[in-house]
Formats: C-alpha cells, sequence, structure tokens
C-alpha cells in the first residue's frame, strides 16, 4: 500500500513534468515562429526585417520575455534529458531517433547565436543585434556560421514540428485544422530560407556599394570583438557542462538497461504468444523488443490509449496506474482490468493480456475512440487478405 | 597477341598507378577551391537552397506518409495467408514507399531549377540527389525482399539474424555503389580533375569487390556441412562461392584494366547463368504451400498426394519459363548495353558477323519465346486432361468425354504450329527469304489437296462430328454404313469403334454417314409378357405397376430408372394375352433393369397364382376339338 501511494506520488510528478515539456517546447516552438516569420520578411526587403523585428520580437526582448524564455529552455532541455535518463530499453521508434537526437543537439549549435545577440549587449550596451549586422556576418564576414546557423534552424523547426504533429494529431480537433496546420509547418521555414537569400542579396549588394553601412557594420563588428573573449568563455563553458549532462543522461539509460537484464519476465498474449522481457519494462516495450505486433501511435507516452490491454491475470505483478494513465483511460470508458501496455511495467513473474486495437490502427482510433473500428481493415482493403492478426504472429515467440 | 596483351595491361597498371600519384594534389587543389568557394555569398546561398530543396523534398515525402503510413502499417501487420500473398504485400509495400521516395525525387530535383545556382553548383546538386535517391531506392527494395523487422512478409527464406547482416550488407554496398556510380563523373565534370576521380573509381570499385569476395568466402559452406549433407546421402554440390569468387575476381580484373565491356558481360552472363540456376526454387518457393516437398514418399498413398498436389497448381510451371525467359532477355539487354552498340546499328552493320549475331540473338529470343508458348499451352492441357475422370467403359460417358478428345488433337495442333511458326521465323529473322517457302507450301498444299481429298474431307468432317458433339469416347454408335460398337478412340481422320463381339473398326469420319448414337439421354425398354387368357387384364395391369414402383423404390435399381415399369394389354391371341410393358432409363441401364424387370414379375405372378401361357394355347389352336 505504501509503495503503491509512493508510486502515485512520483507519477503525478511525472504528468507534471510532461506537461510541463509540452508546454514548454510549445513556448518555444512559438518563439522560433515568430523569428522565422520575421526572417521570412526578407522576401519583402531587408528594411521591412528589422522594421518588423520592433514587433514581432518586442514580447521576447522585454525582460519577462527573455526570462520566460529561457526559463521554457531551461525547462525544456531538463526534462529533454531527464526523459532520456529515465528510458528503460532500445525500443525506440523512427521518431523518437530523430526527436532525441535533433534535441540533444540543439543546444550546442544554438549557444553562439543565442549568446551573440542576447548576451553580448549586457557587456556592451550600445551593441544593436539587428538582422542588417547579423546578416552581413553571416553572409560575408564569417560565413562558417551561417552554415551554423541554418542547420540549426532546420533542427530545431523538425523537432518542434515533429513534436507538436505528434501532440496535436492525436486530438480530435486534428482533422479539421490538418489542412491549414500542414502547409504552414512546411511553408515556414521555406519561407525563412527564402527571406534569409533575398536578405542576404542585399546585404551583399549593399556591402559593395554603400560605404556608409559598411561603416556601420564594421562599428558593430568592433563593438562585438570587445566582448568576444568574454563570451567565449562562457560558451565553453556551457557547451562542456552540456555534454557532461548529456553524458550522463545517456549513462544512466545504459545503466537502467544493464541492471534490468538480468531478471526476466513473461507476458503471455491472447492467442498463443509469449514474450520475454526484462523486469521494469513496460509490456509494451516487451512487445515491441519481442516483435510481437502492438498499437501504439503516440509512441508509448500514455496519450492515444491504442496500446490498451486487457489484464488476463498476473495483475498485480504491473505497476500501478500512473495518473497520464488513469486521465486517459477515463476519456476511453474501459473497464477496470483495462491498462495501458506503454504505462503499466511488469515488474516480476509473469502476466497474460489480450490486446484490444490491431497492430495497424491508425491515428483516428486515438481521436475517436469510441466509433472507431477498424476500418482499414485488411479485409476492406481487399477481398483475398486474411483476417487481420489480432492474435499474434506464431513465429515470433522467442 | 599474348605480348600485346601483356604490353597493353603494364600501361594500364602504369595509368592507375600515375591517377594514384596524382589524386592528393589534385584533391588538395579541389579541397581549398571548394573551402573558399563555400566560405562566400555564394556559398551561403548554395547551402541555403540545398537546405530547401531537402526541406521540400522530405516535407512533401512526410506529408505524403502522414496520409499512407496508415496503409503501411496495415499491410506490416497482417499475416499473408499464402507464399503467393507475401509477394502481393511486397509489390504494394513497394508502390507504397517507392511513391514517397519518387515524391521526394520529383519535388527535390524539380525545385532546383527555380533557383539562381552558382556555376557548377546545380550539377553538383541534382548529382548527390541522384545519388541519394539511387542508395534510397537500393535500401527500400532490400528491405521488401529481406523484410528484417517482419518475418511473416520476407521474400527469401532467410533467418531473423541473417536478414539482419544481409540488410546492413546491402545498405552499405548501396551507399558505395551509388557514390561509385555517381560521384567521379561529377568530379570530372565540375572540378576537372580526372586523375582524382579515376582514384576514386578505382578505389571504390576495389572496396565493392573486395567485399563481395569476403561475403562469398564467409557464405561458403563449410567441409563439415558437406561431409555431413553426404551422409545424408546428398552429393556435394559443386563449390558455388568458389566458382563466384572466380568470377568477381576475373570481373574485376577485366573492368580494373579498361575492358569494361567484357566485365559487364562476364558479369552479366554468370549473374543469368545463377539466377537461372536458382529460379527454379525461387518460383516454387511462392507455391511451396501447395507443392509438397520433394522427399522420396514412403508408401503408394503419398506418392498419389503428392502426384495430386503437384498438379494442384499449374501457375509456377507457366511462370518459371515466363521468368526465365525476362531474365534471359534483361541479360541479353545489359549485354548490348554493355557493348554500347545500339542494337539497331547491329542489325544494319557493315560486319556479317555482327550482323549475324544479332540475327542469332533474335533466333534465341523467338526460340525462349516459343517455349514458353509451348510450356504454357502444354501444362494448361495436360492439367485439363489430369482433372478430367478416366472414362469408365460400363459407365455412361461423362462430360469430360469430350474434351478428352478434343484435347490430345489441340495439343498436338499447337505443337505443330508452334514449331511451323519458330521455323518459319526463325528462317526469316537469320534473312532467309521465306516468301517463296511460303509460295511452295501453298503450291504443295493445292497438289496434296486435289490429292489427298478424301483426308481432308475426313479431317474437316472430324472437326466438325467433334465440334456438333456427335458422339463421345465411350459412346456406342451405329455409323450410317451400319458399322456400330463403342468409339475407343478418335483421331485427326478416324474413329475406332470397338464392336461389341470384340473386333475393332477403324472408321474415317468421312465416311461415317448417319450416325445413330445409342448412349444419349435416354432408351425405351419394351417386352412382351404372354400370359394365360384367362387372367384378369386389370389385375395384372396393377400387378406390373406394382412391381414397377417397388422397383423405383429400389435402392440399387431406382436410380437407374427414368420413367418407371408399365404393362397393359397389347394384343390377344388364342388363347394368350399378351401384355407390353415398358420403362425408360439412361442407355446402357435397360438390360440391368429388364433382367430385374423379369424377375420381379415372375415372384409377383407366383404370388398371385398367374402362370405364364404355357405350350396350351399352341396345341389349342392346333387342335380346336381337342379335348
Ligand atoms: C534545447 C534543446 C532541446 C532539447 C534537449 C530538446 C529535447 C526534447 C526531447 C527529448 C523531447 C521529447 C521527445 C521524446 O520524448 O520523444 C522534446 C519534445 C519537444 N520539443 Fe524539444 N528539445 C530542445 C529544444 C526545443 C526547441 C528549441 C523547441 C521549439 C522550437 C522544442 C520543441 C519541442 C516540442 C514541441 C516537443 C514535444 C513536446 C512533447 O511531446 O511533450 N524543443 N524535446
Ligand atoms: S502508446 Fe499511446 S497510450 Fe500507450
Amino acid at each position: 500500500m505504501v509503495s503503491s501511494v509512493k508510486q502515485r506520488g512520483t507519477s503525478s510528478l511525472d504528468l507534471w513534468i510532461r506537461s510541463a515539456r509540452l508546454f514548454s517546447g510549445l513556448f518555444l516552438s512559438l518563439f522560433v515562429l515568430t523569428h522565422l516569420a520575421n526572417l521570412a520578411l526578407g522576401l519583402v526587403s531587408l528594411e521591412a526585417i528589422d522594421a518588423w523585428r520592433g514587433i514581432l520580437m518586442a514580447p521576447w526582448r522585454s525582460g519577462a520575455g527573455s526570462l520566460i524564455l529561457a526559463l521554457a529552455a531551461f525547462i525544456h532541455a531538463s526534462i529533454g534529458l531527464y526523459t532520456i535518463s529515465k528510458r528503460r530499453s532500445l525500443t525506440l521508434s523512427r521518431v523518437d531517433v530523430v526527436q532525441i537526437i535533433l534535441g540533444v543537439l540543439t543546444p550546442p549549435l544554438l549557444i553562439t547565436h543565442v549568446l551573440t545577440l542576447r548576451v553580448t549587449s549586457l557587456f556592451v550596451p550600445e551593441f544593436d543585434a539587428s538582422y542588417a549586422v547579423i546578416l552581413s556576418v553571416y553572409w560575408s564576414l564569417a560565413p562558417a556560421y551561417a552554415f551554423q546557423q541554418l542547420f540549426v534552424v532546420m533542427i530545431v523547426w523538425v523537432h518542434a514540428a515533429i513534436g507538436f504533429y505528434s501532440w496535436i494529431a492525436l486530438r480530435p480537433v486534428w482533422p479539421r485544422i490538418r489542412n491549414i496546420v500542414l502547409p504552414i509547418l512546411f511553408l515556414v521555414p521555406i519561407l525563412a530560407l527564402l527571406g534569409f537569400v533575398e536578405a542576404g542579396k542585399e546585404v551583399l549588394y549593399r556591402l559593395e556599394n554603400d560605404a556608409a553601412w559598411l561603416d556601420h557594420i564594421r562599428a558593430a563588428q568592433h563593438l562585438y570583438s570587445q566582448a568576444a573573449p568574454t563570451l567565449n568563455a562562457i560558451n565553453t563553458n556551457v557547451v562542456a557542462s552540456y555534454w557532461i549532462l548529456v553524458s550522463i543522461a545517456f549513462l544512466s539509460w545504459a545503466v537502467r538497461i544493464y541492471v534490468g537484464r538480468s531478471r526476466p519476465v513473461r507476458v503471455f498474449y491472447e492467442g498463443d504468444a509469449t514474450a520475454t522481457g526484462r523486469s521494469g519494462l513496460s509490456l509494451l516495450e516487451i512487445s515491441l523488443t519481442s516483435g510481437i505486433p502492438h498499437a501504439h501511435i503516440c509512441q508509448g507516452r500514455g496519450r492515444c490509449g491504442t496500446c490498451r490491454v486487457d489484464i488476463l491475470r498476473g495483475g498485480q505483478n504491473l505497476t500501478p496506474p500512473t495518473d497520464q494513465e488513469i486521465k486517459t483511460l477515463s476519456q476511453l470508458h474501459v473497464t477496470d482490468t483495462t491498462r495501458l501496455a506503454c504505462q503499466a511495467r511488469l515488474l516480476q513473474g509473469e502476466v497474460a493480456i489480450a490486446r484490444i486495437l490491431p497492430a495497424y490502427a491508425d491515428i483516428s482510433a486515438a481521436q475517436t475512440p469510441e466509433e472507431w473500428e477498424p476500418k482499414d481493415s485488411p479485409s476492406k482493403i481487399d477481398d483475398t487478405l486474411p483476417a487481420p492478426v489480432s492474435s499474434p504472429l506464431q513465429e515470433v515467440t522467442p | 597477341m599474348t605480348l600485346a596483351l601483356l604490353h597493353r595491361l603494364s600501361e594500364q597498371a602504369h595509368e592507375i598507378g600515375a591517377s594514384f600519384g596524382a589524386a592528393p594534389q589534385e584533391w588538395e587543389a579541389v579541397r581549398t577551391a571548394f573551402s573558399a568557394a563555400m566560405m562566400s555569398g555564394d556559398g551561403v546561398r548554395s547551402f541555403t537552397y540545398i537546405l530547401l530543396l531537402m526541406m521540400i523534398g522530405a516535407g512533401l515525402e512526410w506529408f505524403y506518409w502522414t496520409y499512407s503510413y496508415a496503409s503501411l502499417r496495415v499491410l506490416l501487420n497482417t499475416e499473408p495467408s499464402s507464399p503467393r500473398q507475401s509477394l502481393l504485400f511486397g509489390l504494394r509495400r513497394f508502390w507504397i514507399t517507392g511513391f514517397g521516395l519518387l515524391l521526394f525525387a520529383v519535388a527535390a530535383i524539380g525545385s532546383t531549377s527555380a533557383f539562381v545556382w552558382p556555376p557548377g553548383v546545380h550539377d553538383m546538386v541534382v548529382t548527390l540527389t541522384l545519388t541519394l535517391v539511387m542508395f534510397r531506392f537500393i535500401v527500400i527494395v532490400a528491405d521488401i525482399v529481406l523484410s528484417p523487422g517482419t518475418p511473416q512478409l520476407r521474400l527469401v527464406p532467410l533467418p531473423d539474424r541473417t536478414a539482419f547482416t544481409s540488410m546492413a550488407a546491402v545498405a552499405l554496398f548501396a551507399a558505395v555503389g551509388s557514390v561509385a556510380w555517381f560521384v567521379p563523373a561529377l568530379i570530372t565534370r565540375i572540378a576537372g580533375t580526372p586523375n582524382l576521380a579515376q582514384a576514386l573509381r578505382i578505389g571504390l570499385g576495389t572496396l565493392i569487390a573486395v567485399a563481395l569476395l569476403l561475403a562469398c568466402l564467409f557464405t561458403r559452406r563449410n567441409r563439415e556441412d558437406v561431409l555431413a549433407g553426404r551422409r545424408r546421402g546428398l552429393l556435394p554440390k559443386f563449390p558455388r562461392s568458389l566458382a563466384s569468387a572466380t568470377v568477381i575476381t576475373v570481373v574485376y580484373a577485366l573492368w580494373l584494366f579498361g575492358y569494361s565491356a567484357a566485365a559487364v558481360i562476364l558479369g552479366a552472363l554468370a549473374i543469368v547463368i545463377a539466377v537461372q540456376a536458382s529460379l527454379r526454387s525461387v518460383v516454387f518457393y511462392f507455391w511451396r504451400d501447395k507443392i509438397l516437398p520433394e522427399e522420396p514418399p514412403h508408401d503408394g498413398r503419398e506418392s498419389e498426394e503428392h502426384h495430386d498436389s503437384v498438379q494442384q497448381d499449374l501457375a509456377p510451371s507457366i511462370i518459371l519459363p515466363a521468368v526465365r525467359l525476362f531474365v534471359a532477355l534483361i541479360g541479353i539487354g545489359v549485354c548490348a548495353l554493355a557493348v554500347d552498340v545500339p542494337l539497331t546499328a547491329l542489325a544494319t552493320s557493315e560486319s556479317p558477323l555482327a550482323r549475324f549475331s544479332f540475327r542469332l540473338l533474335g533466333v534465341a529470343a523467338l526460340a525462349l519465346l516459343a517455349n514458353v508458348a509451348w510450356i504454357t499451352v502444354r501444362t494448361t492441357i495436360d492439367y485439363r486432361l489430369s482433372t478430367i475422370d478416366k472414362v469408365d467403359e460400363h459407365e455412361q460417358p461423362g462430360p469430360g468425354a469430350r474434351l478428352l478428345t478434343l484435347l490430345p488433337i489441340l495439343r498436338t495442333t499447337a505443337a505443330t504450329v508452334i514449331t511451323v511458326m519458330l521455323v518459319l521465323s526463325g528462317l526469316w529473322t537469320l534473312g532467309l527469304e521465306i516468301t517463296p517457302l511460303l509460295a511452295g507450301a501453298g503450291v504443295v498444299g493445292l497438289a496434296f489437296g486435289f490429292g489427298a481429298q478424301s483426308l481432308v474431307q475426313d479431317v474437316i468432317t472430324g472437326i466438325f462430328y467433334l465440334a456438333e458433339d456427335t458422339f463421345r469416347v465411350g459412346e456406342y454408335i451405329e455409323s450410317g454404313t451400319s458399322t456400330k460398337g463403342t468409339v475407343e478412340r478418335l483421331t485427326l481422320r478416324t474413329v475406332a469403334l470397338r464392336h461389341h463381339n470384340g473386333p475393332l473398326h477403324f472408321v474415317p469420319y468421312g465416311t461415317l454417314g448417319t450416325v445413330r448414337n445409342t448412349s444419349r439421354d435416354w432408351v425405351i425398354e419394351k417386352f412382351n409378357l404372354p400370359l394365360p387368357i384367362e387372367v384378369d387384364s386389370e389385375k395384372v395391369r396393377k400387378l406390373i405397376k406394382r412391381v414397377g414402383e417397388e422397383m423405383l423404390n429400389d435402392a440399387e435399381l431406382g436410380p437407374l430408372i427414368q420413367q418407371p415399369l408399365k404393362g397393359k394389354l397389347y394384343r390377344v391371341e388364342p388363347g394368350i394375352k399378351i401384355f407390353r410393358c415398358n420403362f425408360r432409363t439412361a442407355p446402357g441401364n435397360q438390360f440391368t433393369v429388364r433382367a430385374a424387370a423379369y424377375k420381379r414379375i415372375e415372384v409377383a405372378m407366383n404370388a398371385a397364382g398367374i402362370t405364364y401361357a404355357g405350350n396350351l394355347p399352341l396345341t389349342r389352336t392346333l387342335d380346336p376339338a381337342g379335348p
């Protein structure tokens, strides 16, 4: 009982942590969105960028805005690393891998940019990080930074888009807004990069032909070089500590895999399949590592409910439901014996389960769980197809 | 000759050495030029454009996947009901994933034209994108064939682990291969450094050759296996891995020393041979559920079953030669590409040898085609024949009897037609003028026509007899010339009739005339019952009718009877009443039924106290005044 209450405690924290990651991520995305929209104005003219900068970027440049932004970045990155360190197995979908790699790469790539534009003015108050100056740096003075920055724009946008998509696509509203939102997801970075190129052309032209402009840039460059040593030092320290944290997170992941290795547990599925896993893995993780088809639209984040199973026996060997699980299950009107396979972890012994949705359940199964029936079931796609695998494949039992 | 060859080899080796010697400097020059170009506005612009391309291509593909991934997921999570269906699944997976790749390629490469590139960059970007596309294509195909994660969809008989390692190996080969295919040419084009390109080409080629060799030798069956197989009664097979290693080495050496065309031809030849050798097992692999493994059967029953199941599906036997033909044609095509002489040029080439070899190729293709056609016809006909039950002489000929007569004739005809057509078109392909031949054949045909009028008549009437279904094998017929008997055999010209006394008549169709077929539909059998004049006609009629009903209800006789036995007074003669009985059966059954009817009537009459009319009435007639 005591341990169960304790479980409850940590799982509430878990729920809180997840929404913190989500909302900090969304908040950061909003910032990136305005930033890129601002850049896209380069398609109009260089002046337009800097003119709109006052409006679009102003909220983020105010003291409160900066603080919240920094906090969001900090929270998001920390939680990201924290969830990496809490992973228990190598079951990763392709999307997970992309998310983790891109997420982890972002801070070291982004830090120079942030330091230059936000921190320089702390040391050299006259320095104004206008688009004109930065674009001159990128296009002429130090193109190496441009590559880094372009790269990071892509990384961040893909990471944010995937994160956003995998959250919103489970919502019932998604089918209605997808045709507006998806094009925006594509167009924003494309327009931003096009704006970047057009503004760059203009900058190069001015650097050639406009002496006053050149002087202006040189002055800014000079101001920056005063702060450069300090900034570089900060940069080195931050990046070094960051990599240490990243290593700790991945080490912890490795240790968890290593430790759980020696305590085997077994899962029996409806049909005849059996799978063996390590103690502490979720039922979904055991299915996936054993090659047993198991629907998991939200990649095991406990949001979609497609992984739900009926516990036939051995329920006492599972961890009690987390708050996330209770929340998701309560929207599904299910029986008491139903659990989310991605949340219920098998601590010891054996458990017998029956998967409720077929492995090919798609996103609509999460959006409208009540109405969902396997409408794409193979028998409707093609009469010659056999019955869908609701019972698992025989040969995959290890 | 040999000396010249050796000289050429050493020259080539020299050249290769030289290009490796010059490559580092060229590389250095290219590198500096490249980084200088990158660290400028042009460089930044190109990089941005490249990112844009990738975003447009990948974005579009992703968009496509948000729609179509659901179908792919269904395919990946469904157990195919037969090996053929897994092939079908593989095809569908190919369309679904392939279309994504196509979208990516078209979007990325198409949008390059929307940008203004610094000189040389456009070419580079397109080529590199093509490299990427080629790599992904190979990986997609390999993923479908090997299906490392989904064993139920795997198209080759491999265990999980091997599938994974093969997949990794293929991906590696695909990467190196795509780079080797596109990049050296690109380097020559935009950097103008032939030595560097040459060095890269040879380096990558060597890498691939070495890797292939290693793969060959690793997968070699070791001595132990061979010995174990020997003990189980399997003869050691030809050491394929060594052979393929040799072929790889030779191909590599040919390529290295500049005989690329020869290398490609040899390689293609080796691959075609290898594929042809394994094609049978590959094609039959997809029918493995229909065809029992080819193990020696233990007893008769099993062998019969075996036979049946082989007959069950004739698709593989038809598909196999078709695939063989296809593979051979592809091989020919590749060789033709390798010698880089367009086929049309070969056809009109000055050298008679080239022309002749081209025509020989044509004949070979024709022969293969004819082979496919023949096998298709033959297997189909044999299959149909084997599904028809053999006609039993004592049984009513089934509906298959007609096919049984027609199909063999059809088969012979098809063989003749295919052979004649093959010979004629083969001659024509070889450049022989066949018009006179045809004309001659026409004249000869005419002569034959006159000379063999009755022969022609026989053949043509025969076709009509068969087409009109006048008689079938197993039926009893009487011809206009009053030969009669059971139809035993039908040939192109005659029908063989077995008389019930034994002799076999061969009647040409032409003289068959009116045919009286006594084996069709039904016969009415009649017989007389002479009874004494005193009997009550009505009573007898009822008695016979009752017997008829009993027979109809009899388990054995009932099914044979179409209309039950009835009898009525037919004639009255002095002292006797003659009752005529009749019933209807299918042809051939009347004798059995009649015998049974006699027996039963007699029993019934005995019970009713009626006897047949004896000699009495006759004497009476002779001597009316007698006692
Ligand atoms: C600072 C470095 C960053 C790190 C280390 C990081 C790490 C992560 C991780 C590990 C996840 C969860 C992925 C998963 O569990 O599969 C995630 C999700 C997400 N990230 Fe980031 N991220 C970073 C920056 C950003 C930025 C700059 C944005 C916005 C532009 C962003 C937006 C998102 C969003 C919207 C999600 C989805 C939230 C959710 O599913 O809960 N991230 N991030
Ligand atoms: S996988 Fe989505 S709730 Fe478990």
